[in-house]
């Protein structure tokens, strides 16, 4: 149940709907019990010549209780399914806004697919907890309860006959189903998560698939996948049905026994013989409130299980969280000077560093390059001036203030990034750039994209999902465009250029260079030419700084990075 | 609708033990109220004994377990229908999506696509497990029950007859309005998994630019709308059991009038038939009432089924492949590109009236501006895609007249982004060689070939350290040195190479030049080309502009014939020269 703690606090949020709903079907579930009373009552009064008054007094009661009953499970079933959906969209908001503090590091850890097998498949099993799990035991407890009370008016064994079918049918055979259910539950989860890791991964890689001839082997793990998950749900579909059938007999034989035992009652004169068929019609309809309950332990176990794993992520997230709590707002001037001193940084569950005691310092306004091999280290730099991952010793400081203390959204505000993958949505090309603020008008964006060179894109133009219709070197141009048009104080290039011709190359560095005249610059560079304008250079190999200085600085010291160059230009001449 | 019902009665014989199930239930259920009828009257009426009842009694038991029995059995069948439904749905997708290349990979959102293989499949069930038992069993049910009262006081079982076909109508009624909404719902499903997944991947993105919370006000709102589009089809729902309650109170209030009637005033029927009509009649009534609360569940199914069949009917130009032999031939196949064009979609993907022929053995390299059609001209040579006219040529035969798997054995791609698997580095390079037994030298070989020897010799688990999307991020040259690896292993004759050299550090640079001129040897290599080292030393460079052949021949040729070549040489050497 603990797994649950934390649903149950987020379903309590807005609970006037529950309450309303738990009212109602109460007030249904007691007025079916009151309609059959009274047809049974009528039917054996009638027998016995009552005056015609009498009965129509009953008649009267019984349509009262019909059109109630009729009005309520409708008021119950709006009301219910509201609060469910309230819940729902809760979580599901909750969810995401928990996710957002694990970014970076989150695809690292678990598969995309599988994320969202989590979020949309879980979230929606927990949609039953409230009515499924939690609210038919309050209503059927209440319901059997009173009419138990009623019963007692007139014969005490009859019910207690009801006492112990509830008690059977009501708590007994669910729990008992429970517990054999907890293994298929988890399995089914498992197995979705599965089936929906395995499609993603086969729409995803399926160029790749069908060149290297793995599709059908593919499609074939996938079929296999899919029909173990088909069988593990046949079997709790059969569970199930077996679950219901016995509760639904027990239920069978308390009114059987009620019919035994008031038949004898009536016997031996203990009872009138006028009530005996309406207590029979009573214990046949009180169970029907029961019936739900034979749903609520797999209910249960799927809301446990979903949770858990929901929760797992959170968890994970909110100790993220605590370390970044102490936030700090601070103001940052226009250019803000960063300084990196003594800086560790390993991957989570890594044993190599991936940076190894770096130092540097960028003043304000100053314009960095950051170079060296594959792997060396630099994507990594930039994420932790970003602010996306934390170093795992040493300090970040922004204009003498920690980094780690600052307040992220304020801090983000002042950066324009360009990373190595910049995602787009599923779009136009003006939700995309409206990214870089609400306001912006489209003149400023058809400008900006000229800049870039991406005149022929219109601004209704639709991007695909991740710019599937875009080619790499337009991703990384709208990517810039995006950037110019934030105008952060800050900017971080990630190898902002590396899919683009050198001619358009060189016209949008100058005007992205042009547009951050004031800024402080970190670019990240695969190619060693037109560095010659930076103030600094930093050439790192395997996680340390082995050089810096500016570019004629460099040259001469005929040192890794004159090596560096010396390649460059034989693999271009 | 259609497609579910002749699913339905193609499982005969689930349908033929699905009605007799439903007879013996129906059965049970008459005996059941009479034998409870009669121990009632001749206990109350008659004032008999207790022990006048007992073998009565004795009976009712037997009939509860009877009826026990065949309930279950009867949910039993529809569960295994509906298993055999969801089976088939899933694998006609499965084959569709394998058979649908560009549908597959670039169109749309492929969170879409998971979710309908999923969870829309999922929604098939209830159609088969909870509506079509439940109508059988009612059809069944009610006929036997009408019986019953037709035989034990024919003006109820008239009263009944008369009512009961107002279930269905309004039922029909409504849930004509139901299916439109239902559908409606479907589609808020589908949009907020494809929203979720997307804004998912672009998370970092949205976080740097301060969108975090604002996106999470956006999956609000489309779950609020989830909510409002369910809270629609389910109010229709709601409506339509109050107005089935409403039906059936009629019903049993008519019925009850009228046996009262008769029993007080006219006393012309006996208590047996009174109490036993007043039994039956609420169950008639339920019966007919879960067919409508099941056809609800049922109507989600049709809008899935729906969902699927739209999807199963979209599909691009088909790619049937032959059975020409094409392994025996030694060495790379001459390859021909015959007018070839393809469109697909808005103009991003277009390319007009290709001409071109490459001798086995030759260097291509193809070149033009971003967005020019280059890697589409690529993926329509290695087969990918299926051209809008004209051909591509393998040794002067239409390239799908051979055998699928012996053209993807000559060939390797490598791609600007190889995808790598969720799986360990050896797996991922393994991959080129589907079904061989590769030698861990030869694994070993691929693998120093492509420059990947330092990078696993860090690793604690060297080769066997799980990569992609669950495991280890791999930088981008680190990608490419893995397709490498593959093309080591494979030594294939035909390498198509999409922009080589670009964005990667100049370690990896260097292994690719030098791994490129070893893989040559025995090739026919087509590259995507940037490089002006890679140009100059092709037999064939093909510039490319908006999709048109604008010049062919070899660097020199275009120097003196074509303009825009020049032009583009003349700013790639200012690039290097900045």
């Amino acid at each position: 149940m603990t797994e649950l703690k934390s649903v149950i606090k987020l379903m309590f949020i807005e609970r006037k709907d529950m309450y309303i709903s738990v009212f109602f079907g109460v007030f249904a579930g007691i007025s079916t019990v009151a309609v059959f009373a009274i047809s049974g009552y009528i039917v054996s009064k009638a027998a016995l010549l009552p005056p015609l008054y009498i009965l129509t007094i009953f008649v009267a009661l019984l349509k009262l209780f019909t059109v109630i009953r009729a009005f309520s499970k409708y008021a119950e079933r709006y009301y219910s399914h509201k609060a469910t959906f309230t819940i729902l969209s809760n979580v599901r908001t909750y969810f995401f806004t928990k996710l957002e503090g694990l970014a970076p590091s989150l695809f690292q850890r678990f598969r995309s697919g599988d994320l969202l097998a989590r979020v949309v498949g879980d979230v929606e099993s927990l949609q039953h907890f409230f009515l499924r799990v939690i609210y038919p035991p309050i209503v059927m407890l209440v319901v059997f309860l009173t009419t138990i009370i009623f019963t007692t008016l007139f014969s005490l064994p009859v019910a207690l006959v009801l006492l112990t079918g509830l008690i059977l049918t009501g708590f007994c055979i669910p729990l008992i189903f429970a517990i054999k259910q907890r293994g298929i539950q988890s399995n089914i989860r498992q197995l979705r998560a599965q089936l929906s890791t395995d499609t993603t991964e086969f729409l995803y890689g399926f160029l790749d698939l069908k060149l290297y001839r793995k599709v059908p082997l593919k499609e074939k793990a996938l079929r296999r996948t899919s029909d173990v998950y088909i069988g593990e749900q046949k079997d709790r579909g059969k569970q199930e049905q077996l679950n219901f059938a016995v509760n639904h007999w027990v239920s069978l034989v308390t009114s059987w026994s009620v019919l035994a035992l008031g038949a004898y009652l009536v016997s031996a004169n203990e009872l009138d013989g006028v009530f005996l068929a309406m207590l029979v019609l009573v214990s046949l309809t009180v169970f029907e409130t029961a019936t739900p309950m034979t749903e609520a332990p797999s209910y249960f176990e799927d809301a446990r299980n979903a949770s858990t794993r929901l929760f797992s992520i959170i968890d994970e997230a909110e100790n993220e969280q605590e370390r970044k709590n102490k936030n700090k707002v601070v103001d940052l001037q226009k250019a803000p000077e960063i300084e990196c001193a003594n800086v560790d940084f390993y991957f989570p569950g890594e044993d190599r560093p991936t940076l190894a005691n770096v130092s540097l310092r960028l003043p304000s306004g100053s314009k960095t390059a950051i170079v060296g091999p594959s792997g060396c280290g630099k994507s990594a730099l930039l994420h932790l001036l970003l602010k996306l991952y934390s170093p795992s010793s040493g300090t970040i400081t922004v204009q003498g203030q920690l980094l780690a203390d600052l307040d992220e959204d304020q801090f983000w505000e002042n950066i324009s990034p360009v990373l190595q993958s910049n995602h787009f949505f599923y779009g136009t090309v003006r939700d995309n750039l409206k990214l870089a603020g609400e306001h912006i008008s489209d003149k400023e964006m058809n400008e900006v994209l000229s800049w870039v060179k991406l005149d022929h894109l219109s601004l209704g133009a639709t991007i695909l999902e991740k710019g599937a219709n875009l080619s790499g070197g337009e991703q990384q141009r709208l990517a810039i465009a995006r950037a110019i048009l934030k105008k952060g104080s800050l900017l971080f290039l990630d190898e902002p250029t590396s899919s683009v011709d050198p001619i358009t190359e060189q016209r949008v560095m100058n005007k992205l260079f042009t547009q951050a005249k004031g800024s402080t610059v970190v670019l990240i560079s695969h190619k060693l030419t037109g560095l010659e304008q930076m103030d600094q250079i930093i050439v790192m190999d395997k996680g340390t700084i082995i050089e810096t200085g500016t570019y004629p600085e460099l040259i001469k010291r005929k040192g890794y990075f004159y090596q560096m160059k010396q390649i460059e230009k034989s693999v271009f001449l | 609708m259609k497609q579910l019902k002749d699913i339905a009665k193609k499982q005969k014989k689930d349908t033929y033990s699905l009605s007799f199930t439903a007879f013996v239930i129906g059965a049970m259920t008459v005996t059941q109220a009479l034998l409870i009828v009669s121990i009632v009257m001749l206990i109350f009426l008659e004032e008999k004994p207790f022990s006048d009842v007992i073998s009565q009694l004795a009976a009712l038991l037997v009939v509860f377990i009877v009826r026990g029995i065949f309930s279950y059995i009867h949910g039993k069948i529809g569960i295994g229908m509906a298993s055999k439904a969801k089976k088939q749905f899933r694998e006609s997708l499965l084959t569709h999506y394998s058979h649908n290349p560009i549908q597959t990979s670039i169109k749309g959102q492929s969170g879409k696509r998971v979710t309908l293989v999923t969870d829309v499949v999922d929604e098939i069930d209830p159609y088969f497990s909870k509506y079509y038992p439940q109508r059988i069993l009612s059809s069944i049910a009610a006929l036997i029950l009408l019986a019953a009262v037709f035989w034990q006081n024919w003006l109820s079982g008239l009263i009944m007859l008369v009512t009961a076909p107002l279930i269905p109508i309004f039922m029909i009624i409504i849930g004509k309005k139901t299916e439109k909404k239902a559908l409606q719902q479907l589609d808020n499903l589908t949009a907020l998994a494809g929203k979720f997944l997307d804004s998912l991947q672009g998370l970092i993105t949205l976080k740097l630019f301060g969108k975090g919370r604002e996106e999470a006000a956006a999956i609000k709102q489309s779950s609020v709308d989830y909510r409002t589009a369910t809270m629609d089809v389910l109010k229709f729902a709601f409506l339509s059991s109050l107005v089935l309650e409403l039906i059936s109170m009629l019903g049993i209030a008519l019925i009850a009038l009228e046996v009262g009637l008769r029993l007080v005033v006219y006393q012309n029927i006996s208590f047996f038939a009174a109490f036993f009509v007043l039994a039956i009649a609420p169950e008639f009534y339920k019966t007919l009432k879960d067919v409508g609360s099941a056809f609800h569940a049922g109507k989600g199914s049709i809008a899935a089924a729906k969902k699927i069949v739209e999807e199963l009917a979209e599909s691009d130009q088909t790619i049937t492949w032959g059975n020409e032999r094409l392994s025996q031939i030694a060495g790379p196949p001459s390859i021909g590109l015959n007018n070839l064009s393809f469109t697909y979609g808005e103009d991003h993907f277009s390319l007009q009236g290709i001409q071109a022929t490459f001798e086995p053995y030759s260097q291509i390299a193809i070149v033009g501006a971003s967005g020019s059609g280059k890697t589409s001209l690529l993926h329509l040579i290695a087969g990918m895609y299926a051209p809008s006219t004209g051909e591509v040529l393998i040794n002067k035969q239409s390239l799908f007249t051979y055998d699928e798997g012996e053209w993807f054995d000559k060939l390797i791609y490598i791609s600007q982004d190889p995808y790598i698997f969720s799986g360990t580095i050896k797996d991922n390079i393994l991959i080129a060689c589907p079904g061989k037994n590769i030698s861990e030298e030869a694994l070993n070989y691929a693998i120093e070939k492509a420059g990947l020897t330092e990078l696993i010799d860090q690793l604690e688990d060297g080769a066997n350290t799980v990569i992609g999307e669950g495991g280890r991020g791999l930088s981008g040259g680190e990608k490419q040195r893995i397709a490498l690896a593959r093309a080591f292993l494979k030594r294939p004759s035909i390498i198509l190479f999409d922009e080589p050299t670009v964005g990667l550090d100049l370690y990896t640079e260097s292994i690719l030049q030098q791994s490129i001129q070893e893989l040559a040897q025995n090739a026919t290599i087509i590259t995507v080309a940037h490089r002006l080292h890679t140009i100059k030393q092709a037999d064939c460079i093909l510039y490319l502009e908006k999709g048109t052949l604008i010049g062919k021949g070899t660097h020199e040729e275009l120097m003196e014939n074509t303009e825009d070549y020049l032009t583009m040489l003349k700013e790639q050497q200012g690039g290097m020269a900045g």
